[in-house]
């Protein structure tokens, strides 16, 4: 059986100006369906980079990634959207969520993008904003949310099609460190409860911790890959 | 993501964005209420027109000459000719008439009457093709035809409201000159009737003439020869098609005129339209300043929202769902100026039509004008078609305006989009 997610031997050069800079060099790695995998490394190692390109924002200068089987550099720009829209789920660093519309109409986006009828992403949305426990919450826009509420917002978006991989870019790196806890907490019993698989990067050692796994990256390259220790929380 | 929704997300975008939005939207329906405006009053001015062309014309009768209205080149009609025009299918009455040169009316106390041309007619056939301008307002039409009398044109016997030279029953002394005597052959006339006032600056405008019997006509000239014939056919609608067939009754077609009233009218609407499109082409413009408007706005929209954009290619917004978002903005615009814009179209042709009416009230003291005669009013016409067509044209601007910056926000790159502060 395939993995879930395969990253093989994919590298990325940057052109500033004349000079190439490569941001990763050659990174290959599985990833299995229900696992929590942690990319640790500092600051320009590439973690943002290789996230980008994992989940079809960013297209790799060499290598490939399969997700579910479907070669994804293969595929034109409309499809990858696609599979953006369906297989993959992002959280980012700072929520990136719409500030007009209500958490309500934010979690639906997705679910309207994908064709389903109105009452549909709304009994959907509502369910996912349960599920992140924000439903008292719905109608109020970003700006009256908090950090943390915001960035459950931003989980509950990333997961209401049901994407095969959830994608988080720093999900903690705009908290604070009890709210970034609770953030992971939440993500961990998603992973636990739903079997949802999730690619977090960060720079915080404490935080990858929690992971399955730990790929450690470092200058784009992998430097070190350990299992993680089973996450009592 | 299905029309509705974009549409929907469309519409809460540009509520939270009002003062722009209206602004905007204002700008389109300066565009349409000009556009609009303009149609309806020229639809409303061409029939105007046409009413007081039709006061002036009779457009289902038909005024055959020989030559051209300048200058004779023939013979004045044989009764044959005229036999002939009478045998025309689509003609239902025929009247000729023989105009008496050098002839002058004068009343009992010497005053010459202002008839400037005096013709022999049958009366009766006369007043049968005109049946509502040969209406006299005082005396009576004689019937069956009596000898020596006259009927005449109002202005003909009143000098001005108050003042009438001649009264019905009168008598008037009714010099021609013929070439050849050496003295005018004098007649004594009974008023018999005279007109009311014809009214309109038309053609068949009687004001100024005075009629004779037929057989006191041909007791002076002897000869039947004819200068018109007036003709009314069945129709306006196939009068000239029967112009045509009367031409070709004649030996030479090329001698005689025919004035047809319909074909004057046609050329008058024709001028008419050319008239009315020039100036909507001109409010076209405005709308095409607002097109720009939209244009400028939605690029400055575009780059504010480039963040978002971003983010909704990030979860898997297509380019052309970014760029129906978009150009849905511009066509919901483009939709709401139209409503709007063709509200206060035919509100500012009323209005228009209020002030231009009443620059064309008679100025002063025209001669004899009364201002049910000579003032004209506007009245603004609904026209569906240019509705419609004004309020598509304001959605395709917008669209084709909208299109630039629609197309720029599909075409940014997702991650760099998200990378915009």
């Amino acid at each position: 059986m395939c993995a879930l997610l395969e990253v093989r031997n994919v590298q990325k050069t940057y052109k500033m100006g004349k000079v190439l800079v490569p941001a990763l060099q050659g990174v290959t790695f599985n990833v299995e369906e229900g696992e929590f995998l942690a990319i640790l490394g500092p600051s320009g190692s590439g973690k943002s980079t290789l996230l980008h390109i994992i989940g079809g924002l960013d297209r790799p200068t060499e290598g490939e990634v399969l997700i579910d089987g479907i070669n994804l550099y293969k595929l034109g720009d409309n499809k990858l959207a696609e599979i953006r829209l369906n297989k993959v789920g992002f959280v980012f660093q700072f929520f990136n969520l719409l500030p007009r519309l209500t958490a309500l109409k934010n979690v639906e986006l997705p679910s309207a993008l994908a064709d389903d009828s109105e009452k549909e992403s709304i009994d959907k949305a509502k369910k996912m904003l349960k599920l992140v426990g924000l439903e008292e919450r719905m109608n109020h826009r970003p700006t009256e949310l908090s950090g943390g509420e915001q960035q459950r917002v931003a989980i509950a978006r990333a997961l209401i099609n049901n994407p095969k991989i959830a994608l988080a870019d720093e999900p903690t790196g705009n908290l604070d460190t009890k709210t970034g806890q609770e953030i992971i907490w939440l993500m961990k019993k998603l992973n636990k409860e739903k079997k949802q698989t999730f690619v977090i990067i960060t720079h915080d050692p404490s935080i990858a911790e929690t992971a399955d796994r730990i790929i450690y990256l470092k200058d784009g390259l992998i430097e070190g890959i350990k299992e993680g220790r089973e996450y009592e929380f | 993501m299905n029309s509705k929704r974009i549409l929907v997300m469309a519409w809460e975008n540009m509520k939270q964005r009002k003062l722009r939005t209206s602004l905007t939207t204002l700008g389109v329906v300066i565009g349409i209420t000009a556009i609009i405006g303009l149609a309806s009053l020229g639809e409303g001015f061409r029939l105007g027109i046409r009413e007081r062309l039709q006061q002036g014309f009779e457009l289902d009768v038909l005024i055959v000459i020989p030559g051209s209205f300048t200058a004779a080149l023939r013979e004045p009609f044989s009764p044959e000719e005229v036999d002939n025009v009478r045998n025309v299918a689509g003609v239902t009455l025929v009247a000729p008439v023989i105009t008496l040169p050098q002839g002058k009316l004068i009343n009992e106390e010497d005053r010459k009457l202002n008839a400037f041309t005096i013709a022999a007619v049958n009366f009766s056939e006369l007043s049968q093709v005109y049946s509502e301008r040969f209406v006299p307002i005082e005396g009576e039409i004689p019937d069956p035809e009596e000898n020596n009398t006259v009927i005449l044109g109002y202005k003909s016997c009143f000098l001005n409201e108050t003042t009438q030279l001649v009264h019905v029953d009168d008598n008037v002394t009714m010099e021609i000159e013929l070439l050849g005597l050496p003295q005018p052959i004098k007649r004594t006339l009974r008023v018999a009737a005279i007109l009311g006032k014809s009214g309109t600056p038309g053609i068949t405008n009687f004001d100024y003439w005075a009629f004779i019997p037929m057989g006191t006509g041909l007791d002076i000239v002897t000869k039947e020869a004819y200068n018109i014939i007036v003709v009314k056919v069945i129709s306006a609608e196939k009068s000239e098609q029967i112009a045509e067939d009367i031409e070709d009754v004649f030996e030479n077609p090329y001698s005689i005129s025919i004035l047809v009233p319909t074909t004057f009218m046609r050329q008058v609407d024709r001028i008419l339209n050319f008239v009315q499109l020039f100036l909507m082409a001109i409010a076209s413009i405005s709308l095409l300043v607002a097109g720009i408007g939209i244009m400028n706005i939605m690029t400055v929209s575009v780059m504010e929202r480039t963040r978002e954009i971003g983010i909704l290619k990030a979860i898997g917004a297509k380019s052309r769902t970014v760029l129906a978002m978009f150009l849905s903005e511009a066509v919901l615009i483009g939709a709401l100026g139209g409503v709007i814009g063709a509200f206060t179209g035919y509100g500012a042709s009323y209005a228009l039509a209020y002030v231009l009416s009443g620059f064309m009230q008679p100025q002063g003291d025209q001669l004899f004008a009364t201002p049910e005669q000579y003032g004209m009013t506007i009245n603004p016409v609904f026209t569906p078609e240019w509705t419609l067509i004004a309020f598509i044209f304001a959605i395709v601007v917008c669209i084709i305006f909208g299109m630039y910056p629609a197309r720029k926000a599909a075409k940014l790159d997702p991650l760099q989009a998200l990378r915009y502060e």
